[in-house]
């Protein structure tokens, strides 16, 4: 073979493999998708083509499922838990960015060491406490435990946005007139306004997949939608075709999220040691 | 204000939601661990009895060396099958162009999608009637069409590896694709001048230069697979029997199940120190990098 | 208006000095330039005097004021960056407007300042454009139009021309001292380029480590070095430096080449400075001492010879029709009037 002919060969191995690696990936999801417009008894086959169906969607929102008190539920904790985190992450981002503090690895290592901590070590204290105080099962509660959660990688990942402002110019505002605190109002804000938005979709997806603590602090009113899988377990086994549906809506929106700030996951994930 | 005042006080409200959320949990853990700490028996959880709780753990449980098994060799088998899958898709998709990119860009999809709901998936491919990888497996491996994957232990336990694998490919792959884009292409093409062949270059200038990246993700990945919890809950409940329960799993039976809270702190806080180490080698690469 | 003065002043991070107990007076209406390798604490005074960074001992004087406790919004300095610090989410107009804006100025007088500003510098139809749309040019001047648009006591500018390439360089220079003579103001310019710095300069302080080692006019720092560090740095190509002894009125190289009489006493060691413009180039045998050509560079302008006094090479500047080839060998003869002499230990200028 020649060089040139031993190249086609490795491109068209090369897209094979590609091939089958994106169809592993996909096939779990379309499967998914599929079913939830299915009938309750195309369902229970192995089918391709089958006659679709919005029955499902809502089924799941009637009773007894009400999918929608779930779906409130999740926004709400996700909406506010965002709502919290981001202002006080930038605060404590700009800060470690921008200053040297006494004892400032010491605390973005306890930061990023939190983040590692199993969520079962920090959930058991939290269930005592609840209980003790009325916290159990109500969406306040779960706020403030995800906040233990979405923290860490706020603040390490605003960071990184902010260290990424160049110094001249926050130093330009100040000669120019500005305190510290019109210089991060007009000049630090606007300039990391993507960033944060970045950070807080992020900061959306993880507080809204959340699944531990909403599944040992919640059993009624304060229930979320992945916990809110669980309903559709029925006396004769899973409901496959509405748990199907429940999955599109819990994970459609997060698809949409998550494409619209992909450059940025990795980053976040990793906090900041991978760019 | 002063610089010097307020930088503290920007820091003051992230470091206290920390505290509250993290530390407290943290050291109340640890004293919850040395009482008795029945959920059901009021005045128990300030009943101290040492570090009975941890040798209870270690010589009367016979179930939590199971659980310190399979989170073991779930670690081992997740960690190193997702690297190795992901490290060779990453090499397959880095090269960009249209369909890779395409491709690079799907990769965000399962890792959007909520571990408990990756549960919940791998569940209904592996249902024996209906399952499309169950049906999928038994046309490949004959031996196994009529197996009901999910009641046999060994096959339960492959099926989490694989569901673990599958969700977290993708964000090994996207990390590693950063790490390979940040090689210098020079160097590449320098040993290829110098008329190294495809795998050579792979071995002696790609890899060496990948090799912090492939460390953050190895310690990472190890982190979460330590933890693993949601998809097992959604996936086989730590069953049959307690063939797939995890640590995590173990621990989350026997405080909220069985209410025995004083003992899963402790069984927690022995899960703490492996991820102690973990933290650890994950900042020198943080702050290396800073 | 106002003059500036820097009374022992200090900048240490632990064990590195940065600036050295340096004391300098910044007249008023003077364009003062700080002149020094990267490293040598010349930025760092610039921005202790911007309220910048914070000294570590001494004073901070502007006009009548000490300043050391005063903010950088205080100090009533405007500056430029080297990477210009402009507002990218502004746009230019509103880049120009934001040091009038954040001081409170009427909203009626700004506008017709920032378009005077921009007029001043030749920007009136990009105003409605982001910092992103400019060229490299264009943004410089953006931050001069920031620092101009109001009547600062002291301009600070930091290495503003190093990022254009050296066409532009060359027209921004020129622009600059244009406009600095006219608006008068206090002036400190940072730079490590010695042609910025004599062109632009009234007077020059050329730092190393920290320290200052010169100040002076521009004509005295390069006809006068007071050391063997600014007649090394000051110059383009650099003086020429020999080490050598004197011995009966004559400067003999350290291998013993006898190189040319000089109004000395005898030294055992001594460096010999000239400037390549000092040095005549004539046929071989014809001048004080014959030597072969390491390299013979033709500029166009100028040709320099780069020939060997025993293993020492300097570079010697010839007529520009001057033709030669490597290995020939040329005459030299070295301009009496224009020689220095340094104490190689002690590094200062030997006064004859």
């Amino acid at each position: 073979m020649t060089g040139k002919q031993r190249k086609q060969v490795w491109n068209a191995v090369q897209l094979t493999l590609i091939m089958i690696a994106t169809f592993i990936m996909l096939v779990p999801i379309v499967w998914i998708f599929l079913a939830a417009f299915k009938t309750h008894v195309d369902v229970y086959q192995l089918k391709l083509f089958f006659t679709p169906t919005l029955e499902n969607f809502s089924t799941v929102f009637d009773d007894p499922y009400r999918l929608g008190e779930k779906l409130f539920n999740s926004t709400i904790v996700a909406l506010v838990t965002v709502i919290f985190a981001i202002p006080i992450a930038t605060c404590a981002a700009y800060s470690f960015s921008r200053f040297r503090l006494r004892g400032e690895t010491t605390m973005l290592v306890m930061i990023l060491a939190t983040q590692f901590v199993p969520a079962v070590v920090i959930i058991l204290p939290f269930f005592v406490m609840f209980r003790d105080v009325g916290l159990l099962d109500t969406r306040l509660g779960l706020i403030l435990v995800n906040l233990a959660i979405v923290m860490p990688f706020a603040i390490w990942m605003i960071k990184g946005f902010i260290d990424g402002i160049p110094m001249d110019t926050e130093e330009a505002a100040m000669v120019d007139g500005s305190s510290r605190l019109q210089v991060i109002w007009n000049i630090v804000l606007p300039m990391a306004a993507p960033g944060l938005l970045t950070a807080a979709i992020f900061c959306f997806i993880i507080a809204w997949n959340e699944f531990l603590f909403a599944l040992i602090l919640t059993n009624k009113n304060a229930v979320t939608l992945p916990i809110g899988l669980a309903l559709f377990k029925g006396e004769e086994g899973d409901l496959w075709n509405l748990l199907s549906a429940a999955g599109i809506i819990i994970m459609a929106p997060m698809f949409v999220l998550a494409l619209l700030i992909r450059k940025y996951f990795v980053q976040g994930m990793t906090m900041g040691a991978v760019r | 204000m002063r610089d010097n005042t307020l930088k503290y006080v920007l820091v003051l409200p992230a470091v206290l939601v920390v505290f509250a959320t993290a530390i407290w949990p943290l050291m109340e853990s640890a004293r919850l661990s040395a009482t008795v700490g029945r959920l059901n028996r009021p005045g128990s959880l300030d009943q101290y009895i040492g570090l009975e709780n941890y040798t209870w753990a270690f010589f009367e449980e016979p179930s939590f060396w199971n659980s310190v098994w399979v989170t073991g060799v779930y670690t081992l088998l997740t960690v190193g099958l997702t690297t190795l899958l992901a490290l060779g898709l990453a090499l397959l998709l880095a090269p960009g162009g249209r369909l890779r990119s395409g491709v690079q860009t799907l990769l965000i999809l399962p890792f959007a999608m909520s571990p408990a709901l990756i549960g919940v998936s791998f569940r209904f491919m592996f249902n024996p009637e209906f399952g499309l990888f169950d049906a999928f497996f038994g046309v490949v491996m004959p031996p196994l069409a009529d197996v009901s994957w999910l009641a046999d232990p060994t096959l339960a336990f492959a099926v989490c590896v694989m569901a673990d694998v599958w969700g977290w490919i993708p964000f090994l792959t996207l990390v590693l694709i950063g790490g390979l884009a940040s090689i210098p292409q020079d160097t590449i093409e320098a040993a290829q001048v110098d008329g190294a062949s495809g795998w050579r270059v792979f071995r002696d200038i790609t890899l060496p230069q990948l090799g912090p990246v492939l460390a953050v993700v190895i310690i990472l990945k190890s982190i979460f697979s330590l933890k693993t919890f949601d998809q097992i809950f959604m996936l086989t409940n730590g069953g049959p029997g307690t063939a797939t329960q995890t640590l995590s799993h173990y621990i989350y039976f026997n405080g909220m199940k069985y209410g025995q809270i004083g003992y899963a702190a402790s069984v927690a806080w022995l899960m703490v120190i492996p991820m102690i180490l973990l933290t650890y080698l994950y900042a020198k690469y943080v702050f290396r990098k800073n | 208006m106002a003059e500036v003065i820097l009374k022992n002043l200090s900048k240490r991070w632990g064990d590195f000095v940065g600036v050295d107990n340096q004391s300098l007076d910044i007249h008023d209406k003077e364009f003062l330039v700080l002149l020094g390798p990267s490293g040598c604490g010349k930025t760092t005074t610039m921005r202790m005097i911007a309220g910048l960074e914070e000294p570590t001992s001494g004073e901070i004087w502007i006009g009548e004021r000490q300043v050391n406790d005063d903010l950088p919004k205080d100090r009533d300095v405007a500056m430029v960056f080297q990477n210009y610090g402009l507002y990218p989410h502004m746009t230019i107009f509103d880049n120009i407007a934001y040091p009038l804006k954040v001081r409170g100025t009427p909203k009626a007088e700004i506008r017709p300042r920032v378009e005077r500003a921009a007029a001043q510098v030749e920007l009136t139809q990009f105003l409605d454009r982001k910092p992103k749309a400019l060229s490299g040019g264009q943004r410089q001047r953006v931050a001069l139009a920031r620092a101009i648009v109001r009547t600062p006591k002291v301009f600070l500018m930091d290495e503003p021309l190093s990022n254009l390439d050296a066409k532009l360089r060359v027209t921004m220079r020129a622009e600059l001292k244009h406009l600095s003579r006219e608006l008068k103001v206090t002036t400190v310019y940072v730079t490590h380029d010695q042609i910025e710095a004599m062109t632009l300069a009234d007077r020059v302080a050329v730092m190393k480590h920290g320290i200052i080692q010169q100040l002076g006019t521009p004509d005295e720092i390069y006809n006068d070095p007071a050391n063997l560090f600014v007649a090394g740095f000051i110059g383009s190509p650099a003086m020429n430096l020999v080490r050598g002894r004197i011995e009966g009125g004559q400067f003999l190289t350290e291998d013993g080449v006898k190189l040319s009489p000089i109004a000395s006493e005898d030294r055992s060691e001594v460096v010999l400075g000239v400037r390549a413009d000092d040095i005549n180039v004539h046929e071989a045998g014809e001048g004080d001492i014959d030597a072969p050509i390491y390299a013979f560079e033709n500029t166009g302008e100028a040709s320099f010879l780069t020939v060997e006094w025993g293993d020492q090479r300097v570079i010697a500047r010839g007529d520009r029709h001057l033709r030669k080839d490597q290995d020939d060998v040329v005459g030299l003869s070295l301009n009496p009037d224009h020689l220095y002499l340094f104490d190689p230990n002690t590094e200062k200028r030997i006064r004859l």
